[in-house]
């Protein structure tokens, strides 16, 4: 009876949850912009009101009652919603609120200072967001640093000395890496008209498993993937006739979408509906781009589909030098754009900067110069205004400290997965060459996707992979095909 | 909570507002977007912010809110914002906290029942598939009638949903007016011999079509910052947010129906956006009934856009981009075949004319299945005798006959008369804007329609739902509905198509 009734409660929320995700897909695809201001409304009560179900007494009561339950899966829905339930409740709804405000504020404070490159104008609105995160980190239990806290809200369980431990040794490995690179890699040049591209795109989103009967594929600036239900994935990419990047990032969205796509339709309409955390969602969208979309063997079977439909631009390029050209480490300033090797130093910079930033440190107004100092001292580049530098990102703006590590984390989990399934499926390049997915696909469903949220992230790794979040093998992927 | 008790109900409104309007965009999505996979998901969502928003709206609180601001209101100008609010809230409040939950939430299962059977049952042109979820649906509106005082009428409770305080006696009236001249009109044209139309009968590129159909919504006033035009089997709008509207069409290629369609959705459209911001998040910003927002779908479809003035002004443009199917036919010929009367069978393709039988039909049959004249088994035989009666026309099956419509398999009994006297009050408005903005055509002729929609935005749109449809129509027009208007229109319009 307990259970029927907490899942009766947590599916109305998921209901919410349900109008709020489609809310936001649709204000970044399709509303009119001229709807921003009643959307926001639409959203806040939204959110105001799956906050209050889900924190109300009831819940904390049935938690209770429901307390050593034998079966695994309900098990596992009563520990994952006591956690978030135990989370949610700290926080007071009136912080949650000004959380929520604030981010809405600063983005559009953000969009104007990136125009104008102009962090200081900026400042405020990044002191705000850090006095608020301080106070959201003095609602919980003390932690060996406050960063903990944050992190824990994306990665459960994971501490920031671990994360530092990974980082410093992916420091020492890619830090020379990218100096040993000499000599200038090939470059792809355009154009690569945007119809073309599209037709590129569905080819291998379909070649995936993407399914027109319950996905869809739209245009936004910035890529994302979304699900507002059970059947119903919705991807976005950007198509540029200048690049080709849409390509990976299309692979990319495909891997937050599969995850999510596969998950155990039982679990729908509860907190185990969903991925288990940020990097482990991360090491399946580089799964897809990276290990696979950037492989041998990938390339071999669509190579030959893609340079007839680009003929001004591929006609002359063979499918080696093409490889090589996507694949090429080349220092830049923006993440969003970086390659495999020189994407973690992006990130370990702003795991450092973001440390220092809470824990005070680093002064806000200093922000710019350090960044540009490290930049420089990591990948060599120099930074010509804050608009390509420090206010390059949206995730401070919406008050997201704690949730970079987790991009690298991803890729550091990918290959370790990835290891697995090759030890398991044998030879996947030569799957791939035949313009075959379905095996690492279903391998992958059967041992991440389908678990959705049952094992937290720590634990999930350790059954798929026998071993902990581990550096080596992403390294040694690396070191490899770079060396 | 704290705050006024004006301030508090608004708090709550707003709540309401949003909730119904999350679920305004779900309803949406679903028509234009959603991936067919995700329909369940989508249905239980629906079901749960519906039955949020209902719920926050009946919560006693709204009750002792409005009985706190009874003095407000009564100390309040009648026209004030603040009175308007209580007394419009009050109605809708005390009508819908009247209705037990459960019996909400089994009419709405009823109705997706019925309509999941209304598809097969229409393509297999069975009624009998559809006839025991329209029992049901008829039981539970019997029980919904209970909810409230014995009405004069019991159809009085199911009109009032879709136009409130709206009599059947009155409704009755009208339409026999209508009737009493509409049908020997109509015969009149049957001798007066054929309009030839054949020419539309082509391939229209759908593409074309769009851009067309943009081209004069810009005329009309749409923009790309407010609004958006999407493709559906059956066009509709809906606004899931202030300066958010979205129509939706469906570009055929084998006729231009759409571009009328089109301009139908937009008249609904221009209402909604016309309403007076400062209302938004409350029950006043909304158009104030059916009927009132018929009457401004059919002035943008047909008295905007079947008028000689646009045909003069967009007609060149029509026949530039389809040379090949109109290249030879002259402006005259295609107005009057865009204006052709002749009885058929399907309500939603008829004529200006012939359009009002059909609803009269349906407005009568209803009171006669929820009187318990009719049975449903026996609804197939009225309909297709009252059809060939009033439009002399002959109901091959029942797919082109009693089973075209979804509104009864819906559940949606007492929405039909809202459409014919849509037409109606189109014209009462229509005959004041003339009074005041003199010729409108000859602004047609110039693509100029901005005095037309600045003159129903202030005297119409701006009032969203302040005042009752009544007051409303009555502070436009200067008098209570009337037929007589609409039908000087129609034997003008048409005296040359009489025999």
């Amino acid at each position: 009876m307990s259970l029927a009734l907490l899942k009766e409660r947590l599916g109305e929320i998921a209901d919410l949850q349900h109008a709020e995700s489609l809310a936001d897909w649709d204000s970044r695809t399709f509303m009119p912009p001229a709807g921003a201001e009643a959307r926001a409304d639409i959203v806040a009560t939204l959110t105001r009101i799956s906050h209050e179900r889900f924190v109300a007494d009831e819940v904390g009561q049935l938690l209770d009652e429901l307390e050593g339950t034998d079966d695994e899966t309900d098990a596992a829905l009563v520990r994952l919603t006591r956690r978030d339930w135990e989370r949610a409740s700290r926080v007071p709804g009136e912080l949650a609120a000004e959380l929520a405000h604030a981010a809405g504020v600063a983005v559009a404070a953000w969009d104007r200072a990136k125009a104008a490159s102009d962090f200081a104008s900026f400042v405020p609105y990044l002191e705000r967001q850090l006095e608020l995160k301080r106070r959201y980190v003095a609602c919980f239990p003390e932690t060996p640093v406050a960063y903990d806290v944050l992190l824990d809200d994306y990665e459960e369980g994971l501490t920031t000395a671990e994360v530092q431990r990974v980082f410093d040794r992916l420091k020492e490995v890619l830090l020379p890496l990218i100096a040993a690179q000499t000599g200038r890699a090939p470059e792809l040049e355009g154009p690569f008209p945007v119809e073309r591209q599209r037709e590129a795109n569905q080819r291998v989103l379909e070649a995936f498993g993407y399914d027109p009967a319950r996905w869809r594929l739209d245009e936004t600036p910035h890529p994302f993937a979304s699900k507002p239900g059970v059947d119903d994935i919705r991807l976005t990419t950007h198509t540029d006739a200048r690049e080709l990047t849409s390509l990976f990032s299309t692979m990319h969205e495909f891997g937050h979408g599969i995850y999510e796509f596969e998950i155990d339709t039982r679990l729908a309409r509860t907190p185990l509906g969903h991925g288990t955390s940020s990097a482990i969602h991360e090491s399946q969208s580089r799964t897809w781009e990276n290990l696979v979309g950037r492989s041998q063997g990938f390339w071999r079977w669509f190579y030959p589909q893609l340079q007839p439909l680009f003929p001004d631009a591929l006609g002359g390029m063979d499918e080696e030098t093409f490889v090589r050209a996507v694949s090429a480490i080349r220092p830049g300033l923006i993440r969003g754009d970086a390659d495999e090797v020189t994407y973690g130093l992006h990130i370990i910079l702003r795991f450092e900067l973001e440390q220092e930033l809470l824990s005070g440190t680093l002064a806000i107004r200093d922000l710019p110069e350090v960044w540009n100092a490290r930049m420089h001292e990591y990948l060599g580049v120099d930074v010509p205004d804050d608009a390509h530098g420090v206010l390059q990102d949206m995730h401070w703006p919406v008050g997201l400290f704690g949730y970079f590590p987790t991009y690298q984390l991803g890729n550091v989990i990918s290959v370790q997965i990835w290891e697995v399934a090759q030890r398991e499926l044998g030879d996947l390049e030569e799957q791939f060459a035949r313009g075959e997915f379905s095996q690492l696909r279903e391998w992958l469903s059967e041992h991440v996707y389908r678990h959705g949220s049952i094992y937290p992230p720590r634990e999930l790794l350790r059954l798929i992979t026998g071993s902990d979040l581990d550096p080596e093998p992403y390294l040694q992927y690396l070191q490899t095909k770079f060396a | 909570m704290t705050g006024s008790p004006l301030e508090r109900l608004l708090v709550r409104l707003a709540e309401v507002s949003d909730l119904t309007k999350a679920a305004t965009l779900l309803f949406w999505d679903q028509r234009v977007k959603m991936p067919p996979g995700g329909s369940e998901a989508r249905a239980e969502a629906l079901a749960t912010v519906s039955r949020f928003a209902q719920e926050r709206f009946i919560d006693d609180e709204v009750g002792r809110l409005l009985e706190e601001l009874r003095g407000l209101e009564e100390s309040s100008d009648y026209d004030s914002f603040e009175a308007s609010l209580v007394r419009t809230t009050r109605r809708q409040y005390e009508k819908a906290a009247r209705v037990a939950p459960e019996l909400v939430g089994e009419m709405r299962r009823a109705a997706a029942l019925g309509l999941a059977a209304w598809g097969p049952a229409r393509e297999q042109s069975e009624f009998e598939q559809l006839r025991p979820q329209l029992e049901t649906l008829l039981e539970l509106r019997h029980q919904y009638v209970e909810c409230f005082p014995q009405p004069e009428e019991t159809y009085d409770v199911l009109l009032d949903d879709y136009e409130p305080l709206m009599k059947t006696a009155e409704v009755r009236e009208v339409f026999a007016e209508l009737k009493q001249e509409l049908v020997p009109l109509i015969e009149e044209i049957r001798a007066g011999g054929d309009v030839d139309d054949s020419f539309l009968d082509a391939e229209f590129d759908p593409e074309t079509q769009r851009r067309l159909a943009l081209e004069i919504l810009r005329a009309f006033g749409y923009s790309d910052d407010e609004w958006r035009l999407d493709e559906t089997a059956h066009p509709f709008m809906t606004t899931p947010g202030a300066g958010d509207i979205r129509l939706t069409t469906n570009f055929r290629p084998n006729d231009l129906t759409a571009l009328f369609a089109t301009m139908h959705e937009f008249g609904h459209g221009v209402y909604e956006w016309g309403v007076d911001r400062s209302f938004a998040r409350t029950p006043l910003h909304a158009g104030v009934s059916l009927a009132v927002h018929e009457s401004q779908s059919r002035t943008w479809e047909n008295l905007v856009g079947r008028s000689r003035g646009f045909w003069r002004w967009f007609y060149p443009r029509l026949q530039e981009e389809f040379s090949a199917q109109l290249g030879s036919v002259d402006e005259e010929s295609f107005y009057r075949a865009a204006n052709k009367v002749q009885p058929s069978l399907i309500r939603i393709d008829a004529d200006e004319a012939t359009y009002n039988l059909h609803i009269i039909l349906r407005f009568e049959l209803e009171q006669d299945l929820i009187e318990g004249r009719l049975g449903v088994a026996d609804l197939p035989g009225a309909w297709n005798a009252r059809m060939e009666e009033y439009l002399g026309v002959e109901v091959p099956d029942d797919a082109r006959g009693v089973l075209q419509d979804m509104h009864w398999a819906g559940g949606s009994l007492g929405y039909f008369p809202t459409y014919a006297l849509g037409n109606v009050i189109s014209v009462q408005i229509w005959e004041r804007a003339l009074e005041d903005l003199g010729d409108l055509d000859e602004r047609f002729e110039r693509g100029s329609f901005g005095d037309l929609r600045e003159w129903l935005h202030e005297h119409l749109y701006v009032l969203g739902a302040k005042f009752t449809p009544q007051e409303t129509i009555e502070r436009v027009t200067g008098s209570r509905i009337d037929a007589k208007p609409y039908l000087r229109y129609l034997r003008r319009k048409l005296a040359p198509q009489l025999a």
